[in-house]
């Protein structure tokens, strides 16, 4: 099955991305039996979209929270038709638990038409914008968690995070433009950079969580970090301006 | 530390904030730093839009419906007003930390780093960054019920100063004023100051304002003057809020 994949993207012409992203998918295998209810729920055919999403134009979206805005329950809810699959497939990686994501959504949903009025003044991009409600809010819940002595929840999650990475070509065809360039700089990093990239930015973790979690030395985790967002940020700027 | 022409330097902070691995201190250092640097903050964002994409790397997964379906109750619910309050005679209506006042607390700690956030983003974002700008240690939003931001609260520990900033549209009488208070976990709320026509505030940080016990701020709307009940605010409370420590 693995040579077939590789053999239809090949064919479709897609980019070396998709080979970093499907490697890093691979080692879901590394996931313990106890965890297997989170990938089955997680991977769940039926429950991941299929459908390709066009609707995820920046400008559409943008006069979607305008509309909320405005108080225009209409334009709120295409909003939330468009984003909430994205943002609940966010909040669900973060934490790992449906019901978690759930409320996270629904907190942030809830905060966005409140806050659609001050979008405008964020200057940022409408995904950015509502990324980061919610990656803030399913944040809050997991440090809660934590705090909460639920030691499972951060072994859980680092585990997850291996995986976070996926896509398959179906779902990068739901990506934004800028999800595909960041997608494609990510895969020129080396593969263990991308990793720990990848496991800071899903699970809130401080440069010492990811050296203790992949036994690394601190100074190591710090210097790939540092190169790798220095890569990240010369190979995005030369595809911005290309 | 200073940032200033370390251009280097600056993006590696600003992209660390945005991955996450800036922690503690370090973090809160850098988010009073942008409060007062406009290119700074433009800095941070570009990192957000560089790398908040890497969300969409998690597959989509489309929401159960029950999902919308509590959006909608919620939205509704706060589109017909005060009723559930109203319901609650046996504590007065001010005193809004007694009813069902566990759910609350939970949902405004939950609310409250994320409303930083986006405080930081959109409210203080293109203030000029004066020189000699106060040290923020504290910043507090308060909502309306629609939880809207209409006041910021920012203090400064170090200093002992505490600075009111009215952001929404208020219409006040001559007659009229309003008043911040803190509620504490336990006994009376205390005054801590009473804005008039003033949009902005700047008064040494009364004894009773920061500290644990202080559960929330609340602003009622007063006789000018302020509230002739020594217990506590007479008129009804417009906005409430808590404190997050940011440094």
């Amino acid at each position: 099955m693995q040579a077939g994949r590789i053999a239809i993207y090949a064919a479709a012409g897609l980019p070396d991305s998709i080979f970093f992203l499907q490697g890093i998918r691979d080692q879901l295998c590394y996931v313990p039996s106890r965890y297997h209810y989170i990938h089955d729920h997680v991977f769940d055919p039926g429950r991941t979209l299929s459908t390709p999403a066009n609707n995820s134009d920046p400008a559409q979206l943008r006069t979607w929270l305008q509309g909320a805005a405005r108080r225009d329950r209409a334009a709120f809810r295409a909003l939330y038709d468009a984003s909430s699959p994205r943002l609940y497939g966010l909040a669900l990686r973060i934490l790992g638990r449906r019901e978690l994501a759930e409320e996270v959504v629904q907190e942030s949903f809830v905060a966005i038409w409140h806050h659609a009025i001050d979008y405008e003044s964020s200057l940022s991009a409408p995904m950015t914008w509502m990324t980061a409600i919610v990656r803030n809010r399913a944040f809050d819940l997991l440090r809660r968690s934590r705090i909460e002595g639920n030691t499972d929840t951060v072994d859980r999650h680092v585990l997850e995070s291996i995986a976070d990475l996926a896509a398959t070509p179906a779902e990068r065809l739901q990506m934004s433009s800028d999800a595909q360039a960041l997608a494609d700089c990510m895969a020129a990093l080396e593969e263990r950079h991308r990793e720990v990239v990848g496991m800071a930015f899903f699970h809130d973790l401080s440069h010492s969580d990811v050296a203790d979690k992949l036994m690394l030395p601190l100074g190591t985790v710090k210097t790939w970090i540092r190169r790798s967002l220095a890569r990240l940020h010369a190979c995005l700027g030369a595809r911005g301006a290309a | 530390m200073n940032l200033r022409g370390n251009e280097a330097l600056r993006e590696r902070l600003a992209s660390e904030y945005v991955l996450g691995t800036l922690r503690g201190g370090a973090r809160r250092r850098f988010e009073s730093m942008m409060a007062r640097d406009a290119a700074l903050r433009r800095t941070t964002r570009e990192w957000q839009e560089r790398l908040l994409p890497m969300a969409e790397f998690a597959p989509a997964v489309a929401p159960d419906r029950r999902v919308w379906r509590a959006i909608e109750t919620r939205l509704a619910g706060q589109g017909q007003g005060q009723g559930q309050g109203q319901g609650q005679a046996a504590a007065p209506r001010w005193q809004f930390w007694r009813h069902g006042a566990l759910a609350m607390w939970r949902t405004l700690g939950l609310a409250s780093s994320a409303l930083a956030a986006l405080l930081l983003a959109a409210v203080l974002l293109d203030r000029p960054a004066a020189p000699d700008a106060a040290r923020m240690s504290d910043v507090a939003s308060l909502t309306d019920e629609a939880a809207r931001p209409a006041l910021v609260v920012t203090a400064d520990r170090e200093r002992g100063m505490m600075t009111v900033k009215v952001v929404a549209k208020v219409a006040l009488t001559p007659q009229q004023a309003l008043q911040l208070w803190a509620v504490p976990r336990a006994g009376k709320p205390r005054s801590l100051g009473v804005l008039g026509s003033a949009r902005e505030l700047s008064l040494p940080l009364p004894a009773g304002a920061i500290g644990a016990d202080v559960a929330a701020l609340a602003v009622s709307l007063e006789p000018k003057g302020g509230s002739r009940n020594p217990d506590g605010p007479s008129g009804p409370i417009l906005y409430k809020g808590g404190w997050v420590r940011l440094m």
